[in-house]
């Protein structure tokens, strides 16, 4: 069953595309990933199914509900949540803190609300930190509650930004370049998690170039060059697309000695 | 025990018996002390009350904000006119002066809040020169011979019930979500809508929130004064309330009222020095900002250190006893 569907999608920034009429179906439960060289176009497709952006032509449904022109922050309402590939916390604010803003959308006490700090306030407010430390322990960061996020490793604030985008139980997680900079054994645990992460029912859309990560755990893999989408399928057949060698490794005489 | 602290009737009892008490005390406090030095409180309270408005703005949700004085002065005289010419009580005509500088701040917030940084400093910045010029070019205002005849109604006691209200209302909003959505706001504003957040609905919230306390600190001043004219609220008046927040520790409510303390009564403090008097005032504020580049209470979570301070000789005392 189709969750997200991106059809004829395009993106002119003047005289650029940078998404040339894309059409791609994002299923129910399953891992996809994007993959692309750099400047494909991929963190721009991000930016159009989170409406950061307008697409210039096409349309992107989520269940059906047009995307296209709907405000940047009603996005996470509807059930998108994303990650950054340069990692945006909210640096001076504690570890918990991070997670309770996540779940902002999901929240309803006002002004008033704040100010007459009524018995129904003070239970949202519980349940808003109930969530928020079940989604820190899901990501093993429950220790460091107190802390705040600039103080955390790379690794752990890349995992605060999942849980932050994970506790207002989206339908879809974006995870763009979730791995970069991490260590081996790092990206292990984050396999480990994307997978865990699925089986939970949301559906994990990532963006990433490392190709281990991304041959492991992925059902689907998209690839994007220059905008377009120029291979789709299972791990087994995108790595022996010929457009996709060619994307990455260009054509000639090379090509033969990468084949073997 | 705990139980019935948590019960929501005891709690606004409790709350309303603060406000009683510090009324109480503070009318004590007024017979007992030298007028001049009740006068220098009268000022920090004031002061306190604007500066906690600002502190929402620039010190929360991060907005620079060069035209608070502009607020205070909408305050001022909306507040005036309503007690001089419409005889209405001295205490509606607060509430309307925080009113009145509340809905410009929306109105004004609408346009310039899509602005960010120093464009937004600049923004409001114009705004405030507008107001001013406004002022001086009004009949009902009396133009720049300045308003005369207000009735010297502002006492200690409202002052400084109206600051313990401030500063409640303030701990509150900041512990809630739309505290936590202004705080993200000053974070990361493109992660702050991704997980939700309408950023500029939050932005003009706290800017109204903001303008109120500065329209409230604005009638308070005119009511003390009881003469104001638009140079009252230049510039320089923007900054001073800027430097209150600033040196306290932006985002810090407690940073604010001790910057609130410091920066009022110093100019009384080193009067003595008279002609270096503004020189030292200066100095301080430099050697302050260099010491302590956040603020006197900047990234000190007080509620953290309380608790260690309080931990350090309990722990102490078990170890004896081993």
């Amino acid at each position: 069953m189709s969750l997200l569907t991106l059809n004829n999608v395009t993106i002119r920034f003047g005289g650029l595309t940078a998404v040339d009429t894309v059409n791609l179906e994002v299923k129910q439960g399953e891992i996809l990933a994007l993959i692309g060289p750099n400047g494909a176009g991929k963190s721009t497709m991000f930016n159009l199914i989170t409406s950061i952006y307008q697409p210039t032509e096409g349309t992107i449904t989520l269940e059906g509900k047009s995307l296209v022109g709907v405000a940047t922050h009603k996005i996470a309402d509807m059930g998108i949540t994303r990650t950054f590939q340069t990692i945006r916390l909210f640096t001076e604010l504690s570890v918990l803190d991070n997670v309770k803003i996540g779940c902002h959308c999901r929240g309803k006490a006002g002004l008033l609300q704040a100010l007459t700090r009524l018995p129904g306030m003070k239970r949202e407010e519980a349940e808003i930190e109930e969530k928020a430390i079940k989604s820190l322990e899901f990501l093993d960061l429950a220790s460091k509650r107190d802390e705040m996020a600039k103080n955390l490793s790379y690794g752990e604030q890349r995992r605060l930004e999942i849980a932050r985008a994970l506790v207002s139980k989206p339908k879809i997680l974006l995870l763009d370049e979730p791995a970069a900079g991490m260590n081996p054994q790092e990206k292990v645990v984050l396999m480990e998690m994307i997978r865990r992460i699925r089986d939970t029912g949301i559906t994990v859309f990532l963006v990433e170039h490392d190709m281990k990560l991304v041959m492991g755990i992925s059902e689907r893999i998209a690839v994007l060059d220059y905008g377009k989408l120029i291979a789709e399928g299972t791990p087994l057949e995108v790595r022996s697309n010929k457009a996709v060698i060619e994307a990455y490794l260009g054509s000639g005489k090379f090509k033969s000695r990468i084949r073997r | 025990m705990k139980k019935l602290l948590n019960n929501w009737i005891v709690q606004v009892l409790l709350f309303l018996s603060v406000l009683a008490l510090t009324a109480l005390s503070t009318s004590i406090i007024q017979d007992i002390i030298p007028p001049y030095l009740l006068m220098i409180g009268l000022f920090i309270g004031i002061n306190l009350i604007m500066a906690l408005g600002l502190n929402l703005i620039t010190g929360v949700t991060g907005q620079l904000s060069l035209g608070h004085a502009a607020f205070m002065s909408i305050g001022a005289y909306a507040s005036a006119i309503a007690t001089v010419n419409y005889d209405l009580p001295f205490l509606i005509g607060v509430l309307i002066g925080g009113l009145a500088a509340g809905l410009i701040g929306i109105i004004i917030g609408f346009p310039t809040l899509r602005l960010t940084g120093d464009y937004l400093a600049i923004a409001t910045l114009g705004f405030a020169e507008i107001v001013r010029v406004q002022f001086t070019n009004m009949k009902i205002t009396n133009g720049a011979i300045g308003f005369l005849g207000i009735e010297g109604s502002t006492t200690f006691p409202i002052v400084m019930t109206i600051v313990v209200l401030t500063i409640c209302c303030m701990v509150w909003i900041e512990n809630s979500r739309n505290g936590r959505a202004m705080l993200a706001i000053r974070e990361d504003e493109i992660a702050s809508s991704a997980v939700g957040i309408n950023t500029t609905l939050y932005k003009i919230q706290a800017f109204a929130i903001g303008s109120f306390c500065a329209g409230v600190g604005g009638a308070l001043f005119a009511h003390t004064t009881t003469f104001i004219q638009p140079t009252d609220f230049g510039f320089l008046k923007s900054v001073d309330i800027l430097s209150i927040v600033v040196l306290g520790g932006l985002g810090s409510i407690p940073g604010t009222i001790i910057g609130a303390i410091v920066l009022t009564s110093a100019p009384e403090i080193l009067r003595p020095l008279a002609n270096y008097r503004m020189i030292v005032y200066g100095l301080l504020l430099v050697v302050i900002m260099i010491f302590r580049p956040y603020g006197l209470l900047g990234g000190v979570n007080l509620r953290q250190a309380v608790r260690r301070a309080l931990m350090i000789p309990k722990k102490k005392q078990a170890g004896r006893g081993e």
